[in-house]
């Protein structure tokens, strides 16, 4: 086996873990900021790959397919927010986590009727023939998706260092209480919170999309996206990007050198075995053990 | 004599700070203990340790001589340790009786199986129990509330369930954390005579901490004085009273309960 | 002295019963076959019940337990041609041996860890399945050998509905007992005041982990007979959705009630089972009740009947009480 070959391993595995990360991000930043994981965060992905579809098939350019996917993913989630989570905001864990399912349940089977099992395409937007470098063949969405989630992790970071609304969401995270004493309104953080989320979801949706199709599917990219928020703690924006990259590496490297069976099964064992012993992942802190 | 508790240089830290720090205490068996202090001192970690709900960063707890120190709360319990809670921690969804229930629950054993089939043996555990608690109940007079849902109960009431739940199992050795808070003064000093009495004729060895002063100098034979941690004085009530110590630490720390006076 | 139930109460449970019984032996074998269905619902929902609404612990797994049941039995009468009543038990004891296996680190988390930690198993499960094409037919699936009381002794529709309804039966009796019992106290304490209940002498690392154990012993108990109803067993059927759905019966019938979670699979078994044909909608339909029952009656059916009859005897676990935190 070439080092040529690992190379390629190697973008494949960064490549896929950025999609992971993406989604991560869009899981890690409304729990910090409400408390609330939203287990529907895949369907929010799906959200955006047929909204893609939709706007593609209708002629819309790449690039404006694009802000227009993020904005529908954006008021996607002001949408679920005010109207589904805010109103059982205070209920216990359980009850949230099953709210959150069912909504992305409830996203994935309409999607489901109304496009049915045909599957359906888009083509990534520098077409979907390999670069070639020296001996390396590369899909240019592969790089394009690193690309944006690179892009998207300086924005976030940058917002939640300076700017006003991203400074505000990160008081709230530390301290609600004395956040809304001093003045922050908490509502309109969460609303932010999960808008920002399901926007994040809705490109992870766009990127991966040429990639794997249009399909109800999509949605269980959330379950590689948990597995990243684990390892990364649920802390933090750095925490979640390594998380996600850890996952596609380990995901990309495991079905090469164990079969394809493990390809699937290992992140799942990584979770297991991270809750069991570590649940903290790499980067959080050990609050969680009760009893 | 074996003391019945002893803790010998107990530390408890959380975090950075030093809730108790170096503490050394011994009741001997059948002891009415009082545990006071001003708030902040350490006196509920100190319970905490002993009954293992909290671990402790150094030193020993012994009960009857055994060492209780890295022993799971549950099994600390079933050698005969009861505790009052100060907010009464009650299974709020379920009924008096049913909390004092799990409080006797100790006294019996059985398998799952026998419990999901009803077998003859089950049942006679559970009327074992229940008789139990009836007793107990009766004794706190806290019969004709037993069907009612603890969380529908007034503060007063709680407290009494409490204390019924606690001793429901006969503890050689009872840990109560402001058993009279929330209470009228005639319910305060009827739930502390049923406790002392049930006490006194099983020779449950008691360690109390009250606030409340006239309660604690008629109660405890021996009152130990924490502050910050530590033990700064033990002795008599009488003793107490009039140690300079010990009314520093009260007036230094502008401690005042509403309605009780510190030194009287 | 005893607390018992109330006599009209039992009256109305047995009349329940008994027009069960009377419409699954003469409505036909296409009703006898729903029926079926919901009573092998109400045993999964009671094990799902006890674990979520009484012990306090989210699992998302509950359909797993269920698989290891149904492709256990088939796999136990395919092989060693095991009698039903021996192959049932059997695989409801392995799933509630990895029940136990699954509770050691599951008793120590609480809320989404535990969420996810049962979600990651289903997966596992899930794949397992799907990759072991050899032995359980893999994502085709696996006809199941059909039911037999001894090897030339073949259980007809009629006596496979009496069996479905003596093991829902049993359940519910079992776990009625169970709720009564000590153990059930316990269960519930450790739920509602872990600290008071260490002080009183509870283990609450042991209740919980039988807590977890029991459930997976009635959800195999379901799956084994649910591979004998159907005839045929299929990884589908023990995916994210049916666990979606189990809980959706416990949640709309009344967390923590033993009434509500028979109640509640009762009522939404049709459901499913009307839209077998279009499992979108039926997902649809499940999501869209579950939402409305948490938005609108987060403490399910059952407080409805609650206060229509005059005495509460059983105390009833109120989802607003945080069942994990």
């Amino acid at each position: 086996m070439s080092t040529s070959f690992y190379l390629q391993l190697l973008i494949a595995g960064i490549s896929v873990g950025s999609v992971y990360a993406l989604v991560a991000l869009a899981i890690v930043i409304p729990f910090k900021a409400s408390g609330v994981l939203n287990f529907g965060q895949g369907e929010l992905a799906t959200v955006g790959a047929y909204a893609a579809l939709v706007m593609i098939e209708a002629g819309l350019p790449y690039p404006l397919v694009a802000i227009l996917v993020i904005g529908v993913g954006g008021l996607a989630g002001m949408a679920i927010e005010r109207l589904l989570i805010r109103p059982i905001a205070g209920a216990p864990a359980f009850t949230l986590v099953i709210a959150t399912f069912a909504i992305g349940l409830a996203i994935k089977s309409a999607i489901s009727i109304h496009w049915g099992d045909t599957p359906h395409s888009i083509s990534g937007p520098f077409g979907d023939d390999p670069l070639t470098l020296g001996t390396l063949r590369i899909n240019p969405t592969s790089l394009w998706i690193v690309f944006c989630t690179v892009l998207v992790t300086l924005l976030l970071t940058g917002f939640f260092r300076y700017v006003r609304a991203g400074k505000a969401m990160r008081a709230v995270a530390l301290n609600a209480e004395a956040a809304s004493l001093m003045g922050i309104r908490i509502n309109g953080v969460y609303r932010w919170a999960w808008a920002i989320s399901a926007a994040i979801g809705a490109l992870a949706g766009l990127l991966v999309a040429p990639v794997v199709g249009v399909n109800p599917e999509i949605g269980q990219l959330i379950l590689r996206g948990l597995v990243a928020a684990v390892i990364g703690g649920f802390t933090s924006i750095i925490g979640a990007v390594v998380g996600g990259i850890s996952v596609g590496l380990l995901e990309t490297f495991a079905g090469v050198w164990v079969g394809g069976a493990m390809k699937n099964l290992t992140p799942f064992l990584v979770l297991l075995v991270l809750l069991a012993f570590r649940p903290q992942g790499l980067f959080g802190s050990r609050e969680v053990y009760r009893v | 004599m074996t003391p019945r508790l002893e803790l010998d240089c107990v530390s408890v830290r959380f975090g950075g700070v030093n809730a108790v720090q170096g503490l050394s205490l011994s009741v001997a068996p059948g002891e009415i203990r009082g545990l006071i202090g001003p708030n902040g001192a350490g006196k509920t970690t100190v319970i905490n340790a002993i009954t293992g709900a909290v671990r402790t960063s150094d030193g020993a707890v012994r009960l009857d001589g055994r060492d209780i120190t890295r022993l799971p709360a549950h099994e600390i319990s079933k050698l005969g340790v009861g505790r009052t809670f100060q907010h009464v921690e009650a299974f709020g969804e379920m009924s008096v009786l049913d909390n004092v229930l799990v409080g006797v629950g100790r006294a019996t054993k059985g398998w799952i199986l026998q419990y999901a089939f009803g077998t003859p043996h089950a049942r006679h555990c559970e009327r074992h129990l229940r008789r139990l608690a009836h007793e107990t109940l009766e004794a706190f007079g806290l019969l004709d509330i037993r069907n009612a849902r603890a969380a529908d109960l007034p503060f007063g009431l709680l407290k009494k369930m409490d204390l019924a739940r606690s001793i429901a199992a006969a503890p050689s050795l009872l840990l109560m954390d402001e058993p009279t808070s929330g209470m009228s003064e005639a319910e305060a000093d009827s739930a502390i005579a049923a406790a002392r009495i049930l006490a006194s004729s099983r020779g449950t060895t008691l360690l109390v901490v009250e606030h409340n002063m006239r309660v604690m100098m008629a109660l405890a034979q021996r009152i130990t004085v924490m502050q910050f941690g530590a033990v700064i004085a033990q002795g008599t009530p009488q003793e107490i009273q009039g140690n300079a110590i010990v009314i520093d630490a009260y007036l230094g720390t502008d401690d005042h309960e509403e309605g009780h006076d510190v030194v009287h | 002295m005893f607390d018992t139930a109330l006599r009209p109460v039992h009256i109305l449970y047995g009349t329940g019963a008994l027009l069960v019984l009377l419409a699954g032996t003469t409505l036909g074998s296409y009703p006898s076959y729903l029926i079926s269905l919901a009573l092998i619902n109400v045993i999964a929902a009671v094990g799902l019940n006890l674990l979520v609404g009484n012990s306090g612990q989210i699992s998302l797994c509950h359909s797993s337990f269920m698989a290891i049941g149904a492709y256990g039995s088939s796999m136990l009468t395919a092989m060693f041609g095991l009698p039903f009543w021996l192959s049932i038990p059997c695989a409801a004891l392995g799933a509630a041996a990895v029940g136990a296996l699954l509770g050691m680190p599951a008793r120590r988390l609480s809320g989404i860890y535990l969420a996810l930690a049962t979600l990651a198993f289903l997966q596992i499960v899930q794949i397992a399945i799907e990759e072991s094409a050899d032995f359980t037919g893999g994502v085709r699936g696996l006809d199941v050998p059909k039911a037999f009381f001894w090897p030339s002794v073949p259980v007809g529709p009629r006596s496979l509905f009496f069996v479905v309804a003596g093991a829902c039966a049993l359940s519910i009796w079992s776990a009625a007992n169970l709720l009564k019992s000590k153990l059930g106290r316990e269960i519930n304490a450790a739920r509602l005041s872990p600290h008071a209940a260490q002080a009183l002498g509870v283990s609450v690392a042991r209740v919980k982990l039988t807590a977890f154990a029991l459930s997976a012993a009635y959800a195999g108990l379901a799956g084994g007979l649910l591979s004998l109803v159907v005839g045929f067993v299929e990884p589908n059927e023990f995916g994210i959705s049916a666990a979606l759905r189990q809980l959706t019966f416990i949640v709309v019938g009344g967390m923590g009630s033993l009434a509500g979670s028979v109640l509640g699979a009762l009522a939404l078994s049709g459901l499913p089972e009307l839209l077998r044909s279009a499992k979108e909608y039926s997902d649809l339909a499940s999501a869209l009740i579950l939402l409305a029952s948490l938005l609108f009656m987060p403490r399910g059916l059952v407080t409805l009947w609650q206060h229509l009859t005059v005495r509460t005897v059983h105390p009833v676990a109120r989802p607003n009480r945080s069942p994990a935190k």
